[in-house]
């Protein structure tokens, strides 16, 4: 065969482009050289977030430097946890990134959904370490994704269980700050309740806000997870844990507050009906919000108290991990490197108020300490205090497979329990019973107790 | 006897009609207030409304979910009559010994819930890719809208004397004729009905778009759910949103209401 010159090969090229009805298309191929993930089409998932709407923000420059296109679906969190596991369950592959959550992480995980992702981290020729710096990720977000040195996901978002309160309210009880410990808050609680200003406040995922209690009065969920998971709901630390939580909730929440999203959560501080809001952090600091309440010069923030046994503050983590069954993984890597880099966590930080981060440089940035310095209280230093005690451990029970149903059973107890249909122990005994049925029906050894 | 109605009657009526609208007033008003008026307390009656809720909804990506709304649900009401129709009056009017065992085999959909359908169906919907399409949700709504339709029309044609389709085959009409001419204008009021409770089985599913779209089909009930954010809900979007996907509905009740009534009350009195 004749070799064609290279100045024929460019004339017919050029003849072609200009032409045939392809033209568009190879005009478009040749502005993409140099990009290279051009034409690769990448499909993400995960919660309705103000870190997701950054990312859709930003996306457009990561389009253009990478050429891939990305659709990101960000979705409510029941929503979310019913698609994802269907598509991971399915081996789908329609997702290529998607929200590692961090209750289902376990199973996950053990599953083999999750893609680890030491052999993209390795390659130096997808990955620059020194600008990934894994070391950056606080331990206490990294560990629910990490099995051994293993790498499942990478964390976006940690949210601590932090307190919001009145600064006024507590002051006019004698109190300089909120209590330190769950008793001595009690006691506070009785003498600021009233009908017009509750004591107390939280939102309605009980299961995020009881462990605060239980952990701190020594109980706990399970005997020793992940090795032993023989429930522990109807010892007496969790029985007093459970005692002392509910009293909060009966006694001195404010109408209804069994039962209260963080959205009215929220609006009862905003509109000061209440003196104490305990949440996560990512929902505790729209109290300040000065577009919704006109008290934001009144509020502040603590840390959670603690118990007889110590002090447990909350974490929950949620990542991004690579789909097993994805076709795009080198594609799904670069994006997920992206979406979790310090550049875009900063950004986030001081752009979209995404506090929750997990990154220690992006919490100990001078500008994001400036910016969620409120009235005395550093929420990024109390945030990385939070996960930097978790990284101890203490959140293990969270990510054991079975978690889901046995949180969705501590809220009907807990409610049960709070709204008097059940005395304390009773429920907690019911709960115990409750909770090893599902373990056993799990295939889960236990230790039952007579 | 007396045509005016009690007092006290009227009072009930009314006390029961207000029961059944507080839910539907609390969202519409909300739906003109912003987040930060929505959970005043107490709540006030008098506010300064604003149609920011409708504006962000109109903006988003919310009317693409209420057209898969209607494109699907249309299109399932008109499926579900256009098949099921002649089926149910092909189950009225053989006199087949099978007919009781094929028309109890049509309510096989219906005879577990959906959530026992719902792994298979998303299954066989992936290898088909089917999942995330407009056809694939009007495919599902048939499955278990035809049963409905077969059901409630078969009752209505039961209703329609055989005597008049029988002296229009003496006129030289046939099946088909009689069916068309005859037997489907009488069963109009309850062909309205059937229509109506086919679409609005359609229009609220949840469950199925739940299951089986990701985001280019996603219908209006499941993209109301995902106001609700991680950090806050947008209660304000969710309650323009609502009233939003009531309005068509109410609007079609309204247009076929005498027939909707008619429908409903068939057979309800002798003569």
């Amino acid at each position: 065969m004749q070799p064609i010159s290279r100045r024929r090969f460019l004339r017919s090229m050029s003849a072609t482009a200009m032409l045939s009805p392809t033209g568009l298309w190879v005009s478009r191929a040749w502005a993409q050289a140099g990009k290279p993930y051009a034409g690769a089409r990448l499909k993400m998932a995960q919660v309705s977030h103000a870190y997701g709407e950054g990312l859709v923000a930003k996306l457009p420059e990561f389009e253009q430097r990478t050429g891939m296109k990305v659709e990101i679906d960000q979705m409510s969190f029941p929503v979310l946890n019913q698609r994802m596991d269907l598509e991971l369950a399915s081996g789908s592959g329609a997702y290529d990134v998607m929200q590692m959550i961090f209750i289902r992480s376990g199973r996950w995980i053990g599953a083999g959904w999750a893609e680890p992702l030491n052999s993209f981290i390795d390659n130096s020729q997808l990955t620059d370490r020194a600008a990934l710096d894994v070391a950056d990720f606080v331990p206490g977000a990294m560990a629910p994704f990490k099995r051994g040195e293993t790498i499942f996901a990478l964390p976006w978002l940690s949210d601590s269980t932090v307190v919001g309160y009145r600064t006024d309210v507590f002051e006019k009880a004698g109190y300089a700050k909120p209590p330190e410990t769950f008793e001595a808050l009690e006691e506070a609680a009785k003498k600021i309740h009233s009908r017009q200003m509750a004591a107390f406040v939280t939102q309605d995922n009980l299961h995020w806000i009881f462990p605060n209690w239980l952990l701190s009065y020594g109980g706990g969920f399970f005997a020793n997870p992940p090795g032993d998971l023989t429930p522990t709901f109807d010892t007496p630390e969790a029985i007093k844990a459970a005692e002392k939580f509910t009293t909060m909730l009966s006694k001195y929440s404010p109408p209804g507050g069994i039962k209260l999203d963080t959205s009215v959560a929220q609006a009862i501080m905003h509109q000061s009906k209440a003196a104490y809001y305990l949440d996560g952090l990512g929902n505790t600091q729209h109290i300040i919000d000065a577009k919704k309440t006109a008290l934001a010069d009144r509020m502040a923030f603590t840390h959670t108290p603690q118990g007889p046994k110590g002090h447990f503050p909350q974490l929950a983590v949620h990542g991004y991990l690579m789909n097993k069954a994805s076709k795009n993984k080198p594609a799904a890597w670069e994006f997920i490197k992206w979406a979790v880099s310090k550049e875009t966590m900063l950004w986030s930080a001081l752009n979209r108020g995404h506090l929750a981060c997990t990154r220690a440089s992006v919490l100990s940035h001078p500008e994001v300490r400036q910016k969620f310095t409120w009235r005395g209280s550093d929420l990024a230093s109390l945030h990385l205090d939070v996960m930097k005690r978790a990284g101890e451990g203490y959140m293990a029970y969270r990510t054991v497979p079975q978690f889901p149903p046995i949180g969705d059973r501590v809220i009907i107890a807990m409610t049960a329990i709070a709204s008097g249909q059940v005395a304390v122990a009773d429920g907690m005994k019911a709960l115990q019973k409750d909770a090893e049925g599902i373990l056993e029906k799990a295939g889960v050894k236990i230790q039952r107790k007579g | 006897m007396s045509s005016r109605v009690p007092a006290v009657s009227v009072l009930v009526a009314a006390l029961l009609v207000a029961a059944v609208l507080c839910p539907v007033v609390f969202i519409v008003q909300m739906s003109f207030r912003t987040g930060h008026d929505a959970f005043r307390m107490p709540p006030t009656l008098v506010f300064s409304p604003t149609l920011h809720n409708y504006v962000d909804l109109v903006e988003g990506k919310f009317v693409r979910s209420l057209a898969n709304s209607a494109v699907t649900a249309t299109s399932t009401t008109v499926l579900a009559l256009v098949l099921g129709v002649p089926a149910a009056y092909t189950f009225s009017r053989a006199r087949v010994r099978a007919t009781g065992l094929l028309s109890l085999w049509t309510l096989s959909t219906r005879m577990a819930p959906a959530i026992a359908f719902g792994i298979p169906f998303f299954l066989i919907y992936k290898d088909l890719g089917l999942i995330d399409t407009r056809v694939g949700l009007v495919v599902i709504y048939l499955t278990f809208n035809l049963s409905l339709v077969i059901w409630m029309m078969r009752a209505f044609f039961d209703g329609v004397p055989r005597s008049l389709e029988e002296a229009a085959y003496i006129d030289g009409a046939g099946v088909v004729r009689a069916f068309l001419r005859i037997a489907v204008p009488l069963s109009a009021p309850g062909l309205a009905t059937t229509a109506i409770f086919t679409f609005l089985l359609s229009w609220n599913d949840f469950f199925y778009s739940l299951l089986l779209t990701r985001s280019e089909a996603v219908t209006a009930p499941v993209a109301i759910v995902n106001f609700m954010n991680y950090e806050s809900w947008e209660w304000g979007k969710v309650a323009a949103a609502a009233t939003m996907i009531m309005l068509p509905v109410v609007a079609l009740s309204i247009v076929v209401r005498k027939y909707l009534v008619r429908g409903l009350t068939a057979g309800a009195l002798k003569g």
